[in-house]
């Protein structure tokens, strides 16, 4: 056995990374194509709202991080679909507005520690079995969710109209895909960080779209590249003693680049 | 042909953006088998028409029933098949197959939780066959032409089998030769399927010879039961407040 399988908390970080690759590339690959890939990084923020009130409060910030993710994601779509918004200008509302009271939470309790800067940028040291039991279990029962309804997600992405027009529950299938995404997010928080998990979502999508597939094969591409970028990224952050998100960050933004040079049309 | 039944019935129709009155007081009936068209100047309020047929907006007074059921309640909306404005100007970059394209055409009619039968894959695959897009099933809907993009689309409305068809100006960006090959195509449905047609468009004098009536659309309606007759000059210039001139285009298939 590799070196590297001997610890356990590497093992949980595997398990964990590979479930959070498939989960942030299937559900990424809906979000990207409905142009709401800055839902991600305003969720990401908002997710970091949940982390600073767990940490001051004594509670779980994960926990505390899916429920402020939820809120907020409920909260945009409310916005965009009944008081139509531009939908960009309520990201950023959000993800300026999340930050800023994340920033202030922290401030106010003099929580700017070590702590706080694995949530951010993902830490490999900090995954317990109660995270990968977590992140396994809901990622089964997202993947379920996201199986039985891909048909109308993909309606939805490419023609919201005519799917609303078919009587597809266009506004209640909206709030369970950006529901999911908001929990991936912050369930994923722990592997890759709350300011790079928006990466993993929308680069392996990005770059599988260059090969100009139908949508089927271009989300099985977007999951080939996230797993790949997990992995490879855990491993260098493990033998290189990097920050765990930031190198798969890195390797999905290499494989990003192949992918651009290969299909320049 | 013998038409039955009142597909679409509107009474007293209105609808108020802010103060400005879109539509006031539409009142129509299509009937079962019907091929009608919907002219009007730009703003008239012509895709505002079909948007509330659709249930795509609320209106601000009057009725609408649907097959006979008030659009409140009315939950069959796979038997409206609806094609677009921008029908041939989908998303370029988007990665879907045509084969993928026309089986969301089926989406509505499985519902939920269903899995596709043998009979969503027999249907998919004669609607591509008459819409001659068969040949085309793993090309991406960005890599066609805008005259096979449009019968993508009209596949993809036809895969519901519906016993109406919306069309809203689905010609734009479309070739001369293209356009032609539609109108024919739309005059089989009607004749041989004895589908409902709603037919939006600028380009009514081509289709003249095959619609049954005309309805003009400018805030207000007028429903004409000879198409020909309404294509009088005087008609068309009080419809779009210009001088017009009517240039006859006899085409035949």
């Amino acid at each position: 056995m590799l070196e590297i399988f001997q610890y356990q908390f590497m093992v949980n970080a595997f398990i964990a990374g590979m479930v959070i690759a498939v989960l942030a590339s299937v559900s990424g690959s809906f979000i990207v194509l409905r142009r709401y890939s800055m839902m991600t990084e305003t969720l990401a923020h908002s997710a970091l709202v949940g982390v600073a009130v767990g940490i001051i409060s004594g509670t779980s910030p994960v926990w505390m991080a899916v429920a402020v993710a939820v809120f907020s994601a409920w909260t945009i779509e409310y916005l965009r679909s009944y008081f139509h918004l531009y939908s960009d200008a309520v990201l950023a509302i959000f993800l300026s507005g999340s930050l800023a009271l994340a920033v202030i939470i922290v401030s106010l309790a003099g929580a700017f520690n070590s702590s706080l800067f694995s949530y951010l940028f993902g830490s490999i040291l900090s995954v317990g079995m109660e995270d990968v039991i977590a992140i396994s279990v809901f990622g089964v029962a997202a993947l379920v969710i996201l199986g039985l309804f891909y048909k109308e997600l993909f309606f939805i992405a490419f023609d919201e109209e005519v799917a609303r027009a078919s009587g597809i529950k266009v506004d209640w299938l909206n709030f369970l895909l950006v529901s999911i995404v908001a929990v991936v997010i912050a369930l994923s928080i722990r592997i890759v960080g709350t300011l790079l998990i928006g990466a993993l979502m929308v680069i392996p999508t990005i770059s599988a779209l260059r090969y100009r597939q139908g949508f089927g094969r271009t989300m099985a591409l977007a999951l080939v590249f996230a797993l790949l970028s997990v992995v490879g990224g855990m491993f260098f952050s493990y033998y290189f003693s990097l920050p765990s998100g930031a190198t798969i960050v890195i390797c999905v933004l290499i494989i990003f680049i192949i992918s651009l040079a290969a299909n320049r049309r | 042909m013998r038409f039955e039944a009142a597909v679409f019935e509107v009474k007293s129709l209105s609808y108020r953006i802010g103060s400005e009155e879109v539509l006031q007081n539409i009142s129509l009936r299509i009937l079962k088998g019907e091929y009608c068209a919907i002219i009007g100047p730009n703003g008239g309020g012509k895709t505002t028409l079909v948007r509330l047929l659709l249930g795509l907006e609320q209106p601000s007074g009057g009725d609408i029933y649907l097959f006979g059921t008030s659009i409140k309640r009315f939950n069959s909306w796979d038997k409206i098949g609806y094609v677009p404005q921008r029908a041939s100007q989908t998303d370029a970059s988007f990665p879907a197959t045509v084969y993928e394209v026309v089986r969301m055409g089926r989406v509505a009619k499985r519902g939920i939780l269903a899995f596709e039968s043998a009979e969503d894959v027999s249907v998919v695959e004669e609607v591509m066959t008459k819409m001659d897009v068969a040949h085309l099933r793993d090309r991406l809907i960005g890599e066609l032409s805008g005259g096979q993009r449009q019968r993508v689309m009209i596949a993809r409305a036809l895969a519901s089998s519906p016993e109406v068809l919306i069309l809203d100006e689905p010609n734009t960006g479309v070739d001369q030769r293209s356009q032609q090959r539609f109108y024919a195509l739309l005059k089989e449905l009607n004749v041989n399927d004895h589908l409902t047609i709603i037919f939006v468009t600028h380009d009514i004098g081509v289709i003249a010879d095959d619609i049954g009536r005309l309805f003009t659309v400018n805030q207000t309606l007028l429903t004409c039961n000879d198409p020909k007759e309404a294509l009088s000059c005087s008609e068309m210039s009080k419809l779009y407040g210009i001088d017009a001139h009517l240039l006859s285009n006899h085409h035949r298939h």
